[in-house]
């Protein structure tokens, strides 16, 4: 619950700037630019997604010995069942 | 697998920085640069900066729920099938 009001609080907060920002009295930036900030900040989230994938897919940790090995094990716990008896088939 | 793997990540990585400096570049950047310098060449226009970010969302979720829906149909037949 204390994670939702924080994010209310962060949401009202950012919505306060953004509103200060479009008061025209005191230009700080040009006024094209405050009414693009919605859609630019949803575009950087989309490209951090996207950079936050693509770099997780980059350093992905493989191993591939213990890939061979474990499937070495399971084929011999399979014969080991199967010479006990024991169905493992897949239905 | 792994070398294609790791190159798409490379390249969504990369893609992803290039528009992130390309987005930034055309809407913080352009309104403070005259109107006859030859840098507005490489740019559309201001409201192509709103419009083409809207058009691929829109076109991202229509294919996000074409997909879904696609995955919920095939469930659908498989258990049907079963029963």
């Amino acid at each position: 619950m204390k994670q939702v009001w924080r994010l209310c609080t962060l949401g009202i907060v950012v919505l306060a700037v953004w509103i200060s920002l479009l008061i025209k009295e005191f230009p700080i930036l040009p006024r094209e630019i405050v009414l693009a900030l919605p859609i630019y900040s949803v575009v950087a989230l989309a490209c951090y997604g996207l950079a936050a994938v693509g770099y997780g897919l980059m350093v992905f940790p493989t191993c591939p010995q213990e890939a061979i090995m474990l499937q070495e094990e399971i084929a011999e716990a399979k014969e080991f069942l199967q010479k006990n008896g024991i169905d493992i088939s897949n239905n | 697998m792994e070398i294609g793997d790791r190159s798409v990540g490379f390249l969504m990585l990369l893609s992803s920085v290039s528009i992130f400096a390309y987005y930034t570049f055309w809407v913080i950047i352009l309104p403070f640069v005259d109107e006859d310098h030859f840098v507005h060449k490489y740019f559309l226009p201001q409201q192509y900066a709103i419009l083409v970010p809207t058009f691929a969302g829109v076109l991202l979720l229509c294919s996000l729920t074409i997909f879904v829906g696609i995955v919920m149909l095939k469930g659908r037949n498989r258990k049907s099938h079963a029963n």
